[in-house]
């Protein structure tokens, strides 16, 4: 340790210089023992290129080189340059400094051989390093064309931090990124194909269009009218593919306003829709059917408001039925058709008290039933509304042991079925075999359609009819009741699982925490121990200066 | 055989490398169907002959020469190797003799330039940890560098080794007794020997003056491909 001297009229400056204790010998003015006996060449007299003076030339120039900068690490090469002599004894007094810590005692450390070449973790200027290195990397041609790759060169870390022959590195990547794409070039197909264009007149298809069934052509529905098929195309093989009925797509922004609203009003008038859709001014019918049909309590509500009205929903239901059915297309209702007819049936059941008055409410159905341009499911659909859940229990095995009678292709079927109905119970996949059942059922009906015009004839049809009918309807509303149960069944499931993840989450959440707090609590403590530990050392610190400032000892100047 | 470094450099010593082992700095430029073998290694003059040829053999395995190179390598070896111990026997002055070393050379991609001072009484310098050194402080990382600078400097060694072998005999010849040997030794030992009264003087300093530093300093560089390539040519060139 060094002091200034002692002048009155500038300000001491301090310069500490830590070393190791145990080269505590050291004296700026005088070659101490240890030195000697290391460096006996200086001292013995055999050549006059080796003196004690000279020896003391060579250390204080290569300590004072190193405190110029005493935390970066001195080299032997950058004091060999300034200093006459033969370099092997240089490095020889070099070394022995350098072991006994006078120089390099604070610099950063780096590794001893030259194949420990990577740098400490604490080596700040090797990272702050970088290379360039001139030139393609062997093996690599540079091209002069405008997208062509340049190589990438990668950063060497060098070992030490001397500066010379140090090269940087301009780190440019050689890879091309491509012309900024916008959302538009990546998406643009995608929102295009949202709204169909006519192929023949160009006007966008909103309502509806006809698409062409051999092919991607679509025209609006006025061009379809008007006959405007496009070359070489007829009527026929034009589908219709309707978009703005189409209750899954169209119209299904519901704001809340108006949900509010169609709840209201459903309240209110119940299963009268054309009453329900004037009420909720931007959405049709259909909209607000299956908008209904959507909210989880719907059903409920629709059931509700049908025990309001007891005559008049037949017929309402009915005709939205109809229209229900019109609108959507063949492909996606199947689902929604069975939780309508379960409406129905839901509807007629708890109209059991209309029971007594089916069957002349069936007789004015009749005439409706000649339509047999609609499907078969509407036609069980209408068959379902007009028959009384009572007489469609009773009747539902007579109609199977009747149709198994006829034929053995219905008997595998219901013999299937009628275990099923019997308990109770359908399976879904009874669906489908009802719908088979029902396709055979579909030439009986178109037979039998003349006999059921007359519903006051023979007794002995409307049994029959009923037969079929009601195995049909049964069929059919079975399925649909058990799909409804199962999907209940899901729902409430979901439900309680949902719970157990959040009640487990929870519990997770709480035990960080508390796990935090009781680390908290530790580092509390720790911190206070770090405090009352630096302060100690303050104090132990401020001791030693006190100590040292009394010696007084002045520092040496070059 | 190791002197202490105390000893007196009034007395001629035996030729030897002055430095710790006594290696022989061997280089190698053979050329044979197309094909140019160029190398520099140090030799141990103490390994027996027979070790030529086996070195030979293995050099043209490893490198997949053509075999005719077998017989070139180990005949220029072995010339070499003779040349040395020819010398062995003899004499050498190596009075206080602190002689300037310069490195130019280029190895792969690294040209180093530099100059320092070595001390040719000191038998037990070693070149070899001199090159270590130097690679450690300059960052080099190409490891064929450190063995080529020490390569060099034996090199130039061995040269000033066999001057002044050549100039002990011229000394002894005309040396009849004269008391002034020593000074003869030291003025003409060696053209390029430092003169150590005017340097190591009493009141002069041994820390060199700023400006003087520039000279004494290592450069390397660092080539790209196509500097290595125009260098190379050039080099040959001037070979042949």
């Amino acid at each position: 340790m060094e002091m200034p001297q002692y002048d009155p009229n500038t300000k001491p400056e301090f310069e500490l210089y830590t070393i190791p204790s145990h080269s505590s010998w050291f004296r700026w003015d005088d070659i101490h023992e240890t030195e000697r006996t290391a460096l006996k060449e200086f001292f013995d007299g055999s050549s006059i290129s080796r003196t004690p003076k000279i020896y003391k030339e060579y250390r204080d120039f290569m300590i004072n080189k190193y405190r110029e900068e005493p935390s970066r690490r001195l080299t032997f090469t950058q004091v060999r340059k300034s200093l006459v002599g033969d370099v092997s004894l240089l490095h020889k007094v070099f070394r022995l400094l350098d072991e006994w810590g006078l120089i390099n005692f604070g610099a950063v450390s780096r590794g001893d051989d030259s194949d420990n070449r990577d740098s400490s973790l604490g080596d700040t200027e090797l990272k702050n390093q970088v290379k360039i290195e001139e030139g393609a990397p062997n093996g690599v041609r540079v091209v002069a064309l405008p997208n062509s790759l340049k190589p990438i060169s990668v950063p060497n870390s060098g070992a030490d931090g001397s500066g010379n022959g140090k090269v940087v590195v301009a780190g440019e990547t050689g890879v091309k990124l491509p012309p900024l794409t916008s959302y538009l070039d990546v998406f643009g197909d995608l929102v295009k194909l949202k709204g169909f264009k006519c192929g023949s007149c160009g006007e966008q298809c909103n309502s509806g269009c006809y698409e062409y069934s051999k092919g991607s052509f679509v025209i609006c529905e006025k061009c379809f009218k008007n006959g405007n098929y496009g070359e070489d195309k007829s009527k026929d093989d034009f589908r219709f593919s309707d978009l703005g009925g189409n209750s899954l797509t169209h119209g299904a922004t519901w704001t809340e306003a108006e949900t509010l609203l169609l709840l209201e009003s459903v309240m209110r008038h119940g299963d009268n829709w054309e009453l329900v859709a004037q009420n909720v001014p931007t959405k049709s019918k259909l909209d607000c059917i299956s908008k209904l049909i959507e909210l989880p309590f719907g059903e409920f509500m629709m059931g509700s408001a049908h025990e309001m009205n007891s005559s008049s929903c037949p017929t309402g239901s009915l005709n939205s039925l109809k229209e229900g059915q019109s609108a959507s297309s063949e492909n996606q209702n199947d689902v929604k058709m069975e939780d309508q007819v379960h409406d129905q049936m839901n509807e007629s059941e708890q109209n059991g008290d209309a029971a007594t008055e089916e069957p002349p409410a069936k007789r004015k159905r009749i005439a409706p039933l000649s339509d047999g341009g609609s499907s078969l499911i509407k036609q069980v659909a209408h068959i379902s509304t007009m028959v009384g859940p009572h007489v469609t229990a009773a009747a539902a095995e007579a109609a199977v042991a009747a149709l198994c009678n006829e034929s053995s292709y219905p008997r595998e079927i219901f013999d299937g079925d009628e275990d099923y109905l019997a308990n109770g119970l359908l399976s879904p996949t009874m669906v489908s075999d009802p719908e088979r059942a029902l396709q055979v059922d579909a030439s009986k009906m178109e037979e039998n359609q003349s006999e059921t015009q007359d519903a006051s004839s023979e007794k002995n049809d409307v049994p029959l009819n009923l037969r079929i009918r009601t195995a049909t309807a049964t069929a059919l509303g079975a399925a649909a009741a058990n799909a409804k149960l199962l999907a209940d069944q899901e729902d409430r499931e979901i439900e309680h699982l949902v719970a157990i993840i959040i009640e487990t989450q929870m519990k997770k959440l709480h035990s960080k925490i508390n796990y935090f707090d009781d680390l908290e609590l530790i580092m509390e403590k720790e911190y206070n121990e770090m405090m009352q530990l630096k302060e100690c050392l303050v104090e132990e610190r401020i001791d030693v200066l006190e100590r040292a400032l009394k010696t007084g000892v002045s520092k040496w100047r070059s | 055989m190791k002197l202490p470094a105390t000893s007196s450099s009034k007395a001629p010593v035996k030729f030897r490398m002055p430095t710790e082992d006594n290696l022989v700095p061997i280089r190698l430029d053979i050329e044979t169907e197309g094909q140019r073998y160029k190398d520099a290694f140090t030799w141990n003059p103490s390994d027996p002959d027979s070790e030529v040829v086996v070195f030979a053999k293995r050099t043209v395995r490893d490198l997949k020469l053509p075999p005719q190179f077998i017989t070139q390598i180990a005949q220029s070896i072995q010339t070499q190797l003779t040349e040395f111990r020819s010398y062995e026997g003899q004499d050498m002055y190596t009075a206080e003799k602190i002689v300037p070393i310069k490195l130019d050379l280029r190895v792969n991609h690294t040209l180093i330039k530099d100059h320092f001072l070595w001390d040719l009484n000191n038998y037990e310098s070693d070149p070899e940890e001199f090159a270590r050194t130097f690679c450690n402080d300059m960052g080099i990382e190409d490891p064929e560098v450190g063995p080529a600078v020490a390569f060099a400097i034996r090199e130039q060694l061995y040269e000033i080794a066999i001057q002044s072998v050549a100039s002990a005999r011229e000394i002894k010849i005309s040396k009849k007794g004269r008391r002034g040997a020593e000074h003869a030794i030291s003025s003409k030992g060696g053209g390029n020997a430092l003169d150590l009264m005017k340097l190591f003087r009493y009141n002069s300093s041994v820390v060199r003056k700023r400006k003087e530093w520039y000279v004494y300093e290592p450069i390397v560089d660092i080539l790209s491909n196509e500097e290595v390539d125009a260098l190379e040519a050039r080099e040959d060139r001037n070979t042949r």
